[in-house]
């Protein structure tokens, strides 16, 4: 039976759409207390004083924290970890502010109470006293000279200046003639992962044993008990996280929060468990966000395209900074440039700025989006300068197969690809050649055609050094005595489907029938070590993980099998839950050879063998480097998947509304385990690259107030938004997985950007329109028309 | 204050608080947490129930707004594990990931295709328009719809 390649449904689709999943919010142990958060309304102010004597007098509050309590509690969480070629500035966290807030919805004290409604009216009882200091409402405006300080400790606001360089970019512009050279301005807007669960957690200490389980809408369940352990100074063996169904993360749930921490510590204070679940406006406002970059950029080319320099400045608004890390991805933007494409002469300097804006959250994409629209803009603008196709220039500049790995400027090393072979077969799926009739003649029926192509490059298997984020996973494989087989695995699903996935793997490997494979995960107390679900590694990582325990389960089953049929191994065939031997045809079950090791370790077959069926096995991953002191080395993703989308999209110039006609996408993860899982996976990613090019925005106004609290004001994409997807697939095989397996999930998030982008150029060439700052909202496709109207450019 | 309402067939007489939800009421005191809070602004419709044949999105309601009112819940009805043929179509087509959206959506194909059996896919998009998933970009979703409402046609 051949599990692996086979296009199952997920595993738990059955009880979400009975609506009997149970997510972290219907979880109610007994006499569970609520906790609201008192949040900041000023993004930059001095605390004054801190009243919560309206909050306690209100009946059923059981306690008011506010942040000197937990600072002299000695709760505070310290940066850690090694980071590798740039130097971070860092400041002590607190989970509650002390002194100062630094951002709308920053926590400032909480409440909880028996309920809901009263928590929340107790915390619009707590009286805080704020003087209000001047705000930083983006980078630019706290990269002046003279701007106030989010962090006081700190000479200015930059957190991290990181250059990157190649070759002597400076001197090959300088030598460039004009005419070879383009420059410009690129902007990506601030967005959120918003998953429609919130975040959420309930904390249960036990006064008696001193033990605390969470029940944590959580990416990663064993990193988020060692972190609370740290914060809270609590033994780690008596913390147990378990992981609940979570209602969708994609990495905005990447521990830890400093609700986790507070919810905690609330319930250790109370003997009590106390729930925390989020409210779609905390979310909006202190969540975190992501991408907020702008670029400003210089090329020089060959007048065959080929780009012979890039400089490139980027400038990231990080906000200001809270206990999780998502300030990372800017190192990502950064380290991915120029990505896919060879050039010779590169000056990258990144500066990432802390505001008065929103911390920055982990977000499918995670940096490489923000780097793929950047370079796929400029590739754009390389052809219209240079005069040639869109194509032809991403031809000309293409790393080709032949030169994998690929060393990056950044160092990082490129595993494999063919992305002419994705690009191809992309303008075949979306029907590029045949395109310009077709715009020809909308044309002359007054309507704007454009077509579009974006390539992405996404990294996958994030494996950083001195973090509990790096580079490895585990799981245990073992059969019952009735020859059952559980998997438990160190990474966890939220609605990827991976359980799913890593139950074709192990069936496969072990021979084993997959019904009776069952998948567990997201228990500290159960699952072995595990990093969790994140850069798209649950199957390069926690399946190849549970290969490898397999493989011994199956060894063993194999050696006592042959003993009980009277053959050699190499005679044997395993598949369907039995093993058989070739020459005499004759087999067992797994339940019979299960039964033997079980009830027989002292019998005729058993001889010389250890008798547990169960093995516990991490896979580490092959071309990540960590140690660049000993060998010059450093990468931290083992394994690069990519794709190449293409749309054709209809502008209307009286209302600059842009709709998406078709968006075709050609992918490459390597080998595919579990086909509709995965494009299930490319649809989401895609939309949610749609939704960022087109809808999403988190604004701030200049003094940093958020303006989009709500969903009604930062719109998602609903169906009526939902366009005709066209999927393919190609497959280089990563040389560094089991059958060369690459990450999905993120990718088809960064394609849409640019390709969009480039199709509203293509449908307005008339007007010589050139899109450069997403969202690309009507009020911005209309306003760049405008502009061109007014400069005489347009029909 | 006391409310008496009829959900899934049963009254039920609560004593609510004034500021309580509809989806409150309905997760916290009927226990039935098939239907989630994601937005608390009527936005995205995972609280999406029937009252007296409506779909309602019941985040937005007062649970006094339902004294004396007939709810349905996507729990009504069925003897666990059974769902229907709505249910079955968002499973064999992957018509979810997290899951925690479908609740909702399955309450408005129930809606949608009690008033249209034969809905086109503009049709679909928009009786489904005040359901948002993030998972799926809804292409697993229309297929489900598609699905059922063939079947139900005999096609």
């Amino acid at each position: 039976m051949t599990y692996v390649g086979a296009s199952i449904p997920g595993r738990n689709n059955r009880r979400s759409a009975a609506g009997a999943a149970t997510y972290v919010d219907d979880i109610r142990p007994d006499g569970c207390l609520v906790m609201a958060v008192v949040r900041s309304p000023h993004a930059h102010a001095r605390i004054r004083s801190v009243d919560t004597s309206a909050g306690h007098d209100l009946d059923g509050v059981a306690l008011v924290l506010t942040g000197e309590e937990l600072r002299d509690a000695g709760i505070a969480i310290h940066p850690s970890g090694t980071n590798v070629n740039f130097t971070p500035r860092t400041a002590v966290r607190h989970v509650l502010a002390v002194d100062k807030v630094r951002y709308v919805g920053e926590p400032v004290a909480a409440v909880v109470a028996r309920d809901y409604v009263t928590a929340r009216a107790a915390a619009q009882a707590v009286l805080v006293a704020y003087e209000t200091l001047p705000a930083l409402g983006d980078a630019r405006a706290a990269l002046k000279p003279g701007a106030v300080l989010v962090e006081e400790s700190w000479p200015d606001n930059v957190m991290v200046d990181y250059p990157i360089a190649r070759g002597d970019a400076d001197a090959v512009l300088a030598a460039t003639p004009p005419s070879g050279r383009t420059s410009g301005t690129l902007v990506c807007n601030r967005v959120a992962a918003t998953p429609l669960e919130g975040r959420g957690i309930i904390a249960d200490y036990n006064p008696y044993d001193e033990t605390m389980t969470c029940w944590a809408s959580t990416q990663a369940p064993h990193v988020l008990r060692a972190l609370l352990s740290a914060a809270l100074s609590f033994p780690e063996g008596n913390l147990r996280v378990i992981q609940p169904q979570v209602g969708g993360a994609f990495g905005g749930k990447i521990p830890m929060f400093p609700e986790d921490v507070i919810t905690a510590y609330a319930s250790r204070r109370l003997g009590r468990p106390v729930k925390w679940i989020e409210q779609r406006d905390e979310y909006l406002s202190a969540g975190g966000h992501s991408r907020d970059m702008r670029c400003d950029y210089e090329v020089a080319f060959e007048p065959d395209g080929r780009i012979t320099a890039l400089k490139a400045g980027l400038l990231a608004d990080v906000g200001a900074q809270s206990t999780f890390l998502g300030w990372l991805m800017a190192i990502v933007s950064a380290a991915c440039m120029p990505g896919s494409y060879v050039v010779d002469h590169v000056s990258i300097r990144l500066r990432a700025v802390v505001s008065n804006r929103g911390p920055w959250q982990a977000y499918r994409g995670y940096g490489k989006e923000v780097a793929a629209f950047f370079m796929e803009r400029i590739l754009d603008d390389v052809a219209r300068a240079a005069g040639l196709g869109r194509d032809a220039v991403r031809t000309r500049n293409f790393i080709s197969p032949s030169h994998f790995p690929f060393v990056q400027p950044s160092g990082w090393v490129t595993d494999s690809g063919d992305y002419q072979g994705t690009l191809e077969a992309v303008q075949e799926l979306i029907g590029w050649d045949d395109f310009p009739a077709r715009q020809a003649a909308a044309r002359a029926d007054g309507r704007y055609l454009g077509i579009g192509i974006g390539h992405e490059l996404t990294p996958e298997g994030s494996s950083r050094p001195d973090a509990l984020l790096n580079g490895t996973d585990s799981a245990t494989v073992k059969m019952t005595p009735r020859g059952d087989v559980t998997v438990l695995t160190g990474v966890t699903s939220p609605g990827s489907g991976n359980e799913t996935g890593i139950a074709q793997i192990v069936a496969e490997c072990l021979g084993a029938d997959l019904d009776r494979v069952r998948v567990l995960q997201g228990d500290t107390q159960s699952a072995p070590h595990g990093n969790g679900n994140y850069s798209s590694r649950s199957l390069t990582f926690g399946g190849s993980s549970a290969r490898l325990a397999a493989l011994v389960i199956r060894e063993k089953l194999e050696i006592v099998a042959g003993r009980m049929l009277n053959a050699d191994r190499a005679d044997l065939e395993v598949t369907g839950h039995r093993i058989r031997s070739r020459a005499s045809g004759q087999s067992v079950t797994f339940d019979e050879v299960a039964a033997e090791i079980y009830r027989k370790p002292h019998g005729r077959h058993m001889a010389g063998i250890d008798p547990a069926l169960e093995a516990t096995r991490a896979f580490k991953i092959d071309n990540v480097y960590h140690r660049k002191d000993e060998d010059g080395r450093y990468n931290q993703y083992p394994t690069w998947s990519f794709s190449t989308g293409a749309c054709i999209v209809e502008v209307t110039p009286e209302t600059g509304d842009v709709r998406i006609e078709k968006f075709a996408l050609v992918h490459d993860c390597g080998v595919v385990v579990n086909p509709l899982l995965a494009e299930a996976q490319l649809h989401g990613a895609i939309m949610q690259g749609i939704g960022a090019s087109l809808y999403e925005e988190i604004v701030y106004d200049d003094d940093a107030i958020p303006q989009t609290p709500t969903l009604r004001e930062y719109t998602l994409p609903g169906i009526r938004e939902s366009v005709d997807i066209v999927l393919g697939h190609r497959s280089t095989p990563s040389p560094f997985t089991f059958m060369g397996m690459k990450g999905v999930g993120e990718s088809g998030i960064s394609a849409p950007g640019p390709a969009i982008a480039s199709a509203i150029d293509d449908a307005l060439a008339d007007f010589g329109v050139r899109m450069t700052t997403m969202p690309f909202t009507p009020a911005r496709v209309w306003a760049a028309i405008q502009t061109a109207r007014s400069a005489g450019r347009g029909e | 204050m006391l409310i008496s309402v009829e959900v899934n067939g049963e009254v039920v007489t609560w004593d609510v608080d004034p500021r309580e939800t509809l989806i409150d009421a309905i997760r916290e005191r009927a226990r039935l947490t098939g239907a989630h809070v994601g937005c608390r602004s009527a936005s995205c419709g995972a609280c999406t129930l029937s009252l007296d044949g409506l779909t309602v999105k019941s985040c937005c309601l007062l649970a006094a707004e339902a004294d004396g009112r007939t709810i349905r819940t996507v729990e009504d009805g069925r003897t666990p594990p059974e769902v229907d043929d709505i249910q079955e179509a968002f499973i064999a087509a992957q018509g979810m990931q997290c899951g925690y959206c479908t609740p909702g959506m399955v309450m408005s194909v129930r809606h949608l295709l009690a008033q249209n059996p034969d809905p086109s896919d503009d049709e679909i998009r928009r009786g489904l328009a005040g359901n948002l998933c993030r998972c799926t970009g809804y292409v697993n979703i229309l297929k489900a719809v598609r699905a059922v409402r063939d079947a139900r046609l005999g096609r």
